[in-house]
């Protein structure tokens, strides 16, 4: 196993429902992250890119297969334990950037932290300052998020994904919900941060020239990872 | 606590009731058991803690003596009549719970006053001693104690038959023993003890002179003991009742039936008001589970954040928590003010009683249950939602957000 992933699954089998409307949503699924990389899922709705980015992120336990994280199996852990891993080494960042609304930016992006309990009050509140001075919101860190714009709240949401400096950031659509301006500016702001940081990125996206600008970019269909493609090779089809 | 504070109204509604029950429960019991204290405290006072009465012996020797002490009783013969007093007197003040012991002469005569007659029960007493036992001298309302102490042919009358008779102290009331004649004693004082069955009927005389009109060949019917502490009684009644072979009763003996009726009282406004206390954990649950709904997204997302199950379940049964505790202190607050409040609440009751506004009992036990049942309650009520919060999949949630 390569010991520079820092992120890895493995043949992982994922069935979502009951019964009739049980699917077979990922099939021997294997794919790993390295530091510094970023990684775009697409396909067409429904076909597992979610699923596959809710089993890396410890939130949805494959029914075969194993998640790593720095060649660590994880799929043995306790709730608790994954919980944990979950705070120190993953950042999510969603669709709909899913701040709670009564907190301002800063006490947004210090959520984490408090979780991780790593630092002092004093200091989190500067970690959170420095993060959103870096997405570019210095001067609205105590505007309570409902009253931000939606370009602004994605990035606070980026800043908050990555309060606890993960390795890893799992990105569902995360410019789906902006107009092409903040679409680009976001995804720029995402690259800057992975890159500088040597953090990898996986970003699940239906944005063509999003997933072009990424490292790699791997096609799913029907549960499968049907293509792997390094950024440049591959012939756009949407 | 600011993630969870969006329906504030039925907060405010939750907190209300938390501290209305707690007030209310506080308020209920400070008075029921204040009626209950005052009548302990009136009766302790006239009657003392332990009586003292009729020698007895088996009637038939039993080789195994029964366990229960009305079949004891059952097979006693009584003699009326306490042989050597000062006998029993000297050896039970060897007992550290006595403080003080009195003897006296009772029986049952006519009085009568003008055109006024009324049957009494006369107290024929040692002054000194009665005065060390019971709280007659703080009991007088008119005249004088040291009158009747130094005046053997004085009396103290109970007030309601000093009004009954319509005497006052200074004037005279004859005594009429049955069989007997007419002796005219003068009132030296009234006494009202608080206790309407004595005031109504209780006269206090010298032992001469109800040993006189009594015409009894001793001179105690019984001895009244003050005691400690008054909750010892019954377990020191059944001591002396073996040890001097008289029959022997305790406050609580004597005072049941009326004590029953006010533990009633005092259990059935716990159970009432407790209602109001579980009603405001109805409401409790009700708003938590609510907010659970309304959060199920922020708790996926605190999830997917790395917080644990119970750190979810934490924030409801912290805000549960803090419901229970500031409504357990302001209910109380409150309900020290409506104690206070009903305390001050005139009334006139001249039945059972003697009072003239709502009696109350300040006791810190009452506060401490109050606050117990609501913590109980509001954790009651805020663990189901708090656990349901904690079981929400945070991927069905996500997964449902992002369609």
């Amino acid at each position: 196993m390569n010991t520079d992933v820092c992120l890895s699954c493995h043949e992982i089998e994922r069935y979502l429902g009951e019964e009739e409307s049980r699917v077979h949503a990922l099939r021997g699924v294997s794919l790993d992250l390295e530091p510094g990389s970023i990684h775009a899922v697409v396909g067409p709705s429904g076909c597992g890119k979610s699923t596959l980015l809710y089993v890396l992120g410890l939130l949805d336990p494959p029914d075969a297969g194993s998640v790593s994280i720095e060649s660590k199996p994880m799929l043995d852990l306790s709730d608790n334990e994954l919980a944990r891993k979950r705070n120190e080494f993953i950042g999510f960042i969603f669709q709909f950037h899913f701040l709670m609304e009564d907190f301002s930016a800063q006490e947004n992006v210090m959520i984490p932290m408090r979780r991780l309990g790593r630092w002092s009050e004093e200091k989190m509140l500067e970690r959170a300052r420095a993060l959103l001075e870096a997405v570019d919101l210095a001067d609205k860190l105590r505007r309570p998020s409902r009253h931000l714009s939606g370009g602004e709240q994605q990035r606070v949401a980026i800043a908050r994904a990555l309060a606890n400096d993960p390795k890893v950031i799992l990105a569902d659509e995360p410019t789906g919900n902006l107009d092409t301006a903040n679409s680009e500016r976001a995804f720029e702001l995402l690259q800057n941060l992975v890159h500088q940081g040597e953090k990898a990125l996986l970003l699940v996206t239906h944005n063509p020239a999003i997933a072009e600008a990424c490292d790699w970019i791997h096609e799913m269909k029907d549960g499968y990872i049907v293509a792997s493609h390094p950024r440049g090779t591959r012939t756009p089809v949407f | 606590m600011r993630f969870l504070v969006h329906r504030k109204r039925a907060l405010l509604l939750s907190l209300a009731g938390v501290v209305f029950g707690v007030a209310i429960f506080i308020g209920t019991q400070a008075q029921t058991q204040g009626f209950a204290k005052y009548f302990i405290d009136s009766s302790l006072g006239s009657n003392g803690a332990v009586i003292v009465r009729s020698r007895f012996r088996p009637r038939s020797p039993m080789l195994v003596p029964p366990k229960n002490s009305k079949i004891q009783a059952a097979h006693r013969s009584y003699f009326e009549g306490i042989d050597d007093a000062s006998a029993i007197m000297r050896v039970s003040r060897q007992f550290s719970d006595v403080v003080s012991c009195s003897p006296v002469l009772r029986g049952t005569l006519s009085a009568r006053s003008g055109f006024e007659n009324a049957t009494v029960d006369l107290f024929g007493i040692d002054p000194a001693l009665h005065l060390q036992t019971t709280d007659l001298s703080h009991q007088i309302v008119d005249g004088n104690f040291d009158d009747f102490r130094n005046n053997p042919n004085s009396i103290i009358l109970g007030s309601k038959l000093a009004s009954t008779l319509d005497v006052n102290a200074g004037e005279t009331v004859q005594l009429l023993p049955p069989g007997g004649e007419y002796r005219r004693l003068v009132v030296a004082a009234v006494a009202r003890s608080g206790v309407g069955s004595i005031d109504a009927t209780r006269i206090y005389s010298h032992a001469r002179v109800a040993q006189t009109l009594l015409h009894k060949p001793y001179t105690a019917s019984m001895i009244i003991y003050k005691l400690r502490d008054p909750q010892r009684a019954p377990d020191l009644a059944h001591h002396f009742e073996t040890l001097f072979q008289h029959d022997t009763q305790s406050w609580q003996e004597r005072e049941e039936s009326t004590l029953q009726l006010f533990l009633t009282l005092r259990v059935s406004a716990a159970i009432t008001v407790s209602l109001i206390i579980l009603l405001a954990g109805f409401g409790i649950f009700n708003v938590l589970t609510m907010t659970v709904l309304s959060k199920v997204r922020e708790i996926a997302i605190l999830r997917s954040m790395g917080y644990r199950r119970i750190d979810i379940s934490a924030i409801f049964l912290w805000q549960g928590a803090m419901i229970a505790v500031a409504g357990s202190i302001i209910g109380c607050i409150l309900g020290a003010l409506v104690t206070w409040g009903i305390s001050h609440i005139p009334i006139r009751i001249r039945g059972l009683l003697y009072a003239n506004h709502f009696l109350v009992t300040w006791d810190w036990r009452h506060y401490m249950w109050a606050t117990l049942l609501a913590l109980v309650a509001v954790t009651l009520a805020s663990y189901v939602p708090a656990r349901r919060a904690a079981e929400l999949p945070p991927v069905a949630t996500l997964r449902g957000s992002s369609v």
